[in-house]
C-alpha cells in the first residue's frame, strides 16, 4: 500500500481569502473519505497532490519520493484523479477514445489500449455507448466514463471527488464495489464525500478538513461518537443515529445492521 | 369528480423525435392538486421526462410526439399556454442553465420575471427579500450569480422558481449539488410550502418519506408504482431496483411493524413502530 505524506504543506489562492496548512499528515489506508463543508479545501488538497497545482510551501512525498521528482508518465502510474465535474476531463470524440487517450499517457501500444479500454468501459456499465460523444452521454454516464478512464491506467492511489453525485442507486452500488476491489487489491482509494450515510458503512479512515486545515483523522466510529467535533465542523451524523437518538439512544452506530448487531442479543 | 382540483393524465405516452422507444408508456394518474408528490426512479426511468411534461416544455418548447392528456386543476400546457406557463414553477436539473444571463445580481435574477410581469418595484423588493431569505441567499443578492457554488446555485434556481408564486412546482433533482446541511433545510423549507402542488424528483429517499403526500416510481417509461409513501415502500419490486428507506431498513432489521403488519418508512412512524415492540 502506498503511502502518502504531507509536510508543512500551505497554499493560498491569488484574491481569495483561503489559506491551505496542513502541518503533519499521512494518508496510509485503504480506503479514506475527505469530508467537510464546501470550501473547507477538500478539492485543493486534491490538485495539490495530483501537480495541478503547486504548494507556495511545504512538501508531498509518496512512499518517500517527493511529488514533484516524479516525471508525468510516472506520475499518472502513481495517482490518477476524477473531478467533481466530470467535463473537467472529457475532450475526445467518443467514449472508447476518451479511455484510449488516458491509456496512451502511459502505453504506446494501442492495440493494449484498445483492449484494456472495452474491458474497463464493460466495467462500468458503458460498453454499449463506446462509438458515443461524451456529450451525449448523461451527466452519472459522463462521472461513469471519468471512472472508467483513471481504472484504465490503474494507478496505485485513485483520488475521486464526489464521484457518488448524479449517481443514480444501481450505478453507486456498482461504484462502491469497484472502490471495495480496488481497497482489496493493494490501493489507495481517497474519495471527497458529503454522503456521511456511505462514509460510515464503507471507509475505514476518515479526514475531516475545516478552513484549509485537517480537524480530525480516524476511523469513522470515532468521528461520529465526537457529537462535539461534528457540531464545530458543520457535519451531520449518519442518518441511522438520528433515529437511534430520536428514540433515546445516543450511542454510535454506522449502519443499520450495526444498529441490529448492537441491540439484538446474539 | 372535481377536475379543477385534480391532476388527471390519461393513456400518457412521449416519445422523442428520432428516437425508436417511447420515453413515457401509457402514464395514468389521477390524483388530488395540493400535495408534495415525490417521483423516484433511477437513470432512463423517464423521470425527467415527465417533469418535462408536467412543466409543459413538452410539447411546447421540447417538441415530441406525444398522445394522451394532461390536466393539472382543469388545465392544460395545450389549451392556454400562457395561463399554464404563468401558474408554474420549475426547476431543472442544471440551475446555471435556467438563469437568465443578463442579471448583475442574485437580486436582479431574482426580480427577472417580477418585472416581465409589471410588478411595481415596492412589491419585488419585498418578495426579493422574502424568497431569498427562505433560500438562504439574504448575503448573497450583490454577488453575481455565476459566482455562486453549486448547492447556492441550486437555491437561486429555486427562489427564481417561487418568487412569482405559482401555484405548481416541479423540481428535478433540486439538491444534487447542496451539502448535507443546505439539503436539510431544504426539505425543511418544503414542509413550510402551502397551497402549492410540488412534484420533485429526488434520490434523497429518506427525506422524501419524511415530506411527500404520495411517492410515483417510475421504471423504464412505466409509472409502476404511486401511493402513500408507506404504502409504496412495503410494496418494491426487486426489478426496479430502488433502496428502501433508513428507516424502514432498521425496522426490518428489529422486526418493528406497524399495525396492518408493514414496516415503518418515516421518523414519527418509526416511533411508533418502536413504542409498540418495546
Amino acid at each position: 500500500m502506498p503511502q502518502i505524506e504531507l509536510h508543512n504543506l500551505q497554499f493560498a489562492y491569488p484574491e481569495k481569502s483561503f489559506n491551505l496548512n496542513v502541518e503533519q499528515h499521512l494518508f496510509s489506508d485503504s480506503m479514506t473519505a475527505i469530508v467537510g463543508q464546501n470550501g473547507a479545501g477538500k478539492s485543493t488538497i486534491f490538485k495539490l497532490l495530483t501537480g495541478l497545482l503547486k504548494q507556495d510551501a511545504g512538501r508531498i512525498t509518496i512512499d518517500g519520493v517527493v511529488l514533484n521528482d516524479f516525471k508525468p508518465s510516472e506520475r499518472l502510474k502513481k495517482i490518477g484523479i476524477t473531478f467533481q465535474n466530470p467535463d473537467d476531463q472529457l475532450f475526445n470524440a467518443t467514449v472508447k477514445r476518451e479511455v484510449e487517450w488516458s491509456l496512451s499517457q502511459v502505453n504506446s501500444d494501442k492495440d493494449q489500449n484498445a483492449a484494456r479500454a472495452v474491458e474497463v468501459l464493460k466495467k462500468v456499465g458503458l460498453a454499449d455507448k463506446s462509438d458515443e460523444n461524451p456529450y451525449d452521454l448523461s451527466l452519472s454516464e459522463r462521472k461513469l466514463l471519468t471512472i472508467a478512464t483513471v481504472l484504465a491506467v490503474d494507478p496505485e492511489i485513485y483520488l475521486f471527488d464526489e464521484p457518488m453525485m448524479s449517481l443514480d442507486w444501481p450505478s453507486k452500488r456498482m461504484v462502491t464495489d469497484i472502490f471495495r476491489e480496488l481497497s482489496a487489491t493493494g490501493h489507495q482509494v481517497i474519495t471527497i464525500t458529503h454522503d456521511m450515510d456511505w462514509v460510515a458503512e464503507e471507509f475505514h479512515s476518515v479526514t475531516v478538513m475545516e478552513h484549509g486545515e485537517i480537524k480530525f483523522s480516524g476511523t469513522p466510529r470515532d468521528l461520529f461518537g465526537d457529537r462535539e467535533l461534528l457540531q464545530r465542523v458543520g457535519l451531520l451524523p449518519p442518518k441511522i443515529m438520528e433515529l437511534a437518538e430520536m428514540l433515546g439512544d445516543s450511542k454510535t452506530y454506522l449502519s443499520p445492521q450495526d444498529y441490529q448487531n448492537q441491540n439484538i442479543v446474539q | 369528480m372535481d377536475e379543477d382540483k385534480r391532476i388527471v393524465l390519461e393513456n400518457l405516452n412521449v416519445r422523442y423525435s428520432g428516437m425508436e422507444t417511447s420515453q413515457l408508456k401509457n402514464i395514468n394518474i389521477n390524483t388530488p392538486i395540493g400535495q408534495i408528490i415525490g417521483i423516484v426512479g433511477n437513470s432512463h426511468s423517464g423521470k425527467s421526462t415527465l417533469c418535462r411534461v408536467l412543466a409543459g416544455i413538452i410539447p411546447k418548447i421540447i417538441s415530441a410526439t406525444i398522445s394522451g392528456t394532461y390536466t393539472i386543476a382543469g388545465r392544460s400546457p395545450m389549451d392556454d399556454w400562457t395561463a399554464f406557463n404563468t401558474s408554474t414553477g420549475v426547476v431543472l436539473q442544471n440551475p446555471a442553465g435556467q438563469l437568465s444571463g443578463l442579471a448583475d445580481t442574485v437580486a436582479d435574477e431574482l426580480a427577472f420575471d417580477l418585472i416581465n410581469q409589471g410588478t411595481s418595484a415596492d412589491v419585488i423588493s419585498k418578495r426579493v427579500a422574502n424568497v431569498a431569505a427562505q433560500m438562504g441567499l439574504t448575503d448573497q443578492l450583490r454577488q453575481k450569480p455565476e459566482s455562486l457554488s453549486g448547492g447556492q446555485m441550486q437555491r437561486l434556481a429555486i427562489a427564481t422558481a417561487i418568487i412569482t408564486q405559482p401555484q405548481i412546482l416541479i423540481m428535478d433533482d433540486p439538491t444534487s449539488e447542496m451539502d448535507p446541511v443546505g439539503r436539510q433545510q431544504f426539505f425543511h423549507w418544503l414542509t413550510t410550502v402551502k397551497d402549492t402542488t410540488v412534484f420533485i424528483v429526488s434520490s434523497e429517499i429518506d427525506d422524501l418519506c419524511e415530506v411527500a403526500d404520495s411517492i410515483w416510481i417510475m421504471s423504464e417509461g412505466e409509472l409502476v408504482s404511486q401511493g402513500s409513501p408507506q404504502d409504496v415502500f412495503n410494496h418494491l419490486s426487486p426489478e426496479w431496483q430502488i433502496p428502501t428507506p433508513t428507516v424502514y431498513q432498521m425496522a426490518e432489521k428489529m422486526n418493528w411493524r406497524l399495525t396492518g403488519d408493514v414496516f415503518p418508512v418515516a421518523a414519527e412512524e418509526l416511533k411508533e413502530a418502536f413504542d409498540a415492540t418495546n
